[in-house]
């Protein structure tokens, strides 16, 4: 942990050696941000509901989408770009210090522009929060914060096993996109207003519902059951194939030539 | 039992065939041909602690592979290997924390700090304690003469400025054996000369076990008496590095400057030619030593001046290679 935190340091130290490159990207970051939410908010100019969620619902779960992916970058930037690690060949030397893999590829790289995006979730989140007349109580509360949570273990679980994708190719599949950047396009919507295909996939498959569905169907009031607001709980056992993926994939590692 | 001990290790690689052409690149994309390739075949060798060894052979030959098997990289397909008691591709945590490595073309410094940052950063990795790692750092700094070159963002240092602080990175944790991989690669005569002393001071006074790869051939001559010579994946030679010379060194040409008729025929000279003041000569070194000859020649003549060329080691290497077919 010492060592992760340190590294962290280390790359916030790295990134404003370029102080104007710094604070661009940091303010050019909202602009995507916008992108984002400008979309839903034209969506929600013409219907008022989709499929029974209004704009702040809608705005809620996107929120926590957005947080957990941007949090990812931040915090585990190494797993999101191991592709670029395994081509330049450091990959190698990690295997030289006497350290847990994992923790090690967690330390090699980081994003701290990505904070922007993490602040600006945090305040859409706030917004949508004071907008919508949730009943609040203490299981609720949790529920939040598990969704917050799980939100960013689901995004840490596609990254590490789009990672272990490149000890088989070497290079990073575009495919893994399907499942990051269109996952994460799709799970910004409340799953519950796509196909019954989609929401069996993104269920079983890729168990972004738990994270963004269910739980909030009993935060809103829609679903009454307790079980509802613990299913985030469901997702943290999705980062075991994830882990177990990437230790498979490392055996199989064969290095670039130098 | 030696403290390096490898055993008929092999290594191969599936590598994709490609063909040039954005045509061929296509079809590649939707059909693969792959080729094996060995990598390293049977390889067998032991080093005791504290040698130097200069693991030699052309480009592709099997030098980085078995660096990178015997440092814990990657693991082989058959055959052991035992580094202080360990193997290294099994107990990489464990073993790991004996050796150190410097990759020529690769850098373990944080690219837009200041390098001190990545050696307290190591320290870390390594559970150097503080004391111990103070007075290592120290040590280095003047050894490898830093002071001036630790606190600028690694990215503004010269290549051997850079060079000079990965190996003090990779030394921090005093490890008992340091693989240098192309240490000298790009390097101007005087960082060359400066890590090559420094790596001999560190052999000599810490009694750490080396092994070099290069094709610089003056590197390995001056720092291993003994080489390994790697080729198509196999050891070819392995001995010190004088008897490879004795026996690929035989003929040497000997130029004298002199104003006198020199007359000489003697067994060991093949060839003598005149030439603009004096002579030249061929001569086969183990008929005749050069120690030998000198006196014969100064009997016989007046010598103003006397040239003895050598035959270089990248001489010798290449008619090793070409011996070899490699």
């Amino acid at each position: 942990m010492k060592i992760y935190v340190k590294a962290l340091g280390m790359h916030l130290k790295s990134e404003l050696e370029y102080r104007v490159n710094f604070i661009l990207s940091f303010l050019s970051q909202i602009l995507v941000f916008f992108t984002y939410y400008f979309v839903i908010l034209s969506l929600f100019t013409k219907f008022s509901h989709i499929k029974g969620f209004s704009l702040w619902e809608v705005l809620l779960c996107f929120s926590i989408i957005q947080f957990g992916f941007s949090f990812n970058e931040v915090f585990a930037r190494g797993v999101d770009k191991f592709d670029e690690l395994i081509i330049r060949g450091d990959f190698d030397l990690l295997l030289i210090r006497p350290r847990n893999i994992l923790l090690q590829v967690l330390c090699s790289d980081s994003d701290f522009v990505k904070v922007s995006r993490i602040i600006q979730a945090i305040i859409v989140l706030i917004l949508s929060i004071i907008h919508l007349d949730i009943q609040w109580n203490i299981l609720k509360v949790f529920t939040l914060f598990l969704m917050l949570v799980s939100s960013c273990v689901i995004f840490f679980g596609i990254f590490l096993m789009a990672a272990s994708y490149c000890f088989y190719t070497i290079q990073g599949l575009e495919v893994r996109n399907v499942f990051t950047d269109g996952g994460k396009q799709m799970a910004q919507y409340p799953i519950g207003v796509f196909q019954k295909g989609f929401v069996l996939f993104f269920t079983f498959i890729i168990p972004y519902a738990f994270v963004n569905y269910y739980p909030l169907l009993y935060l809103l009031g829609k679903k009454e059951q307790y079980y509802y607001g613990l299913s985030p709980l469901l997702v943290f056992l999705y980062l075991i194939p994830c882990i177990m993926m990437f230790y498979q994939g490392m055996k199989r590692y064969t290095s670039v030539g130098s | 039992m030696s403290f390096i001990e490898v055993k008929q290790i092999s290594k191969t690689f599936r590598v994709a065939k490609k063909k040039s052409g954005l045509k061929e690149a296509i079809k590649s994309f939707f059909k693969r041909e792959y080729l094996i390739v060995k990598a390293v075949e049977d390889v067998s060798f032991s080093i005791d602690e504290g040698e130097i060894v200069g693991y030699i052979g052309p480009n592709g030959a099997g030098k980085s592979t078995t660096i990178k098997i015997l440092s814990g990289i990657l693991n082989p397909d058959f055959g052991e290997c035992k580094i202080a008691g360990m193997t290294p591709w099994k107990e990489r945590v464990k073993y790991v924390k004996n050796i150190g490595v410097v990759f020529g073309q690769k850098s373990q410094l944080w690219w837009d700090i200041p390098a001190e940052d990545t050696f307290d950063l190591l320290r870390d990795i390594y559970e150097i304690p503080e004391e111990e790692y103070q007075s290592t750092k120290n040590d280095l700094i003047k050894k490898l003469n830093l002071e001036d070159i630790i606190n600028i963002p690694v990215r503004q240092l010269s290549l051997g400025q850079r060079m000079r602080c990965e190996i003090a990175a990779s030394l921090l944790h005093n490890p008992k054996i340091l693989f240098l991989d192309e240490p000298t690669i790009g390097l101007d005569a005087v960082s060359k000369q400066l890590v090559r002393d420094f790596i001999k001071r560190l052999n000599h006074e810490k009694h750490t076990t080396i092994i070099l790869t290069s094709h610089d051939m003056s590197d390995i001559t001056t720092l291993a008496k003994r080489i390994i010579l790697i080729g198509n994946g196999k050891v070819l030679y392995d001995g010190s590095l004088k008897k490879l010379k004795d026996q690929y060194e035989t003929e040497t040409t000997v130029y004298v400057k002199t104003k006198d008729k020199l007359d000489i025929r003697k067994k060991g000279i093949l060839k003598k030619s005149k030439t603009k003041d004096g002579y030249q000569l061929l001569v086969q070194t183990k008929e005749l030593s050069i120690s030998k000859l000198l006196p014969l020649l100064s009997r016989k003549i007046e010598i103003e001046d006397i040239e003895i060329e050598n035959e270089s080691i990248d001489q010798i290497i290449v008619k090793l290679y070409e011996d070899y077919q490699i």
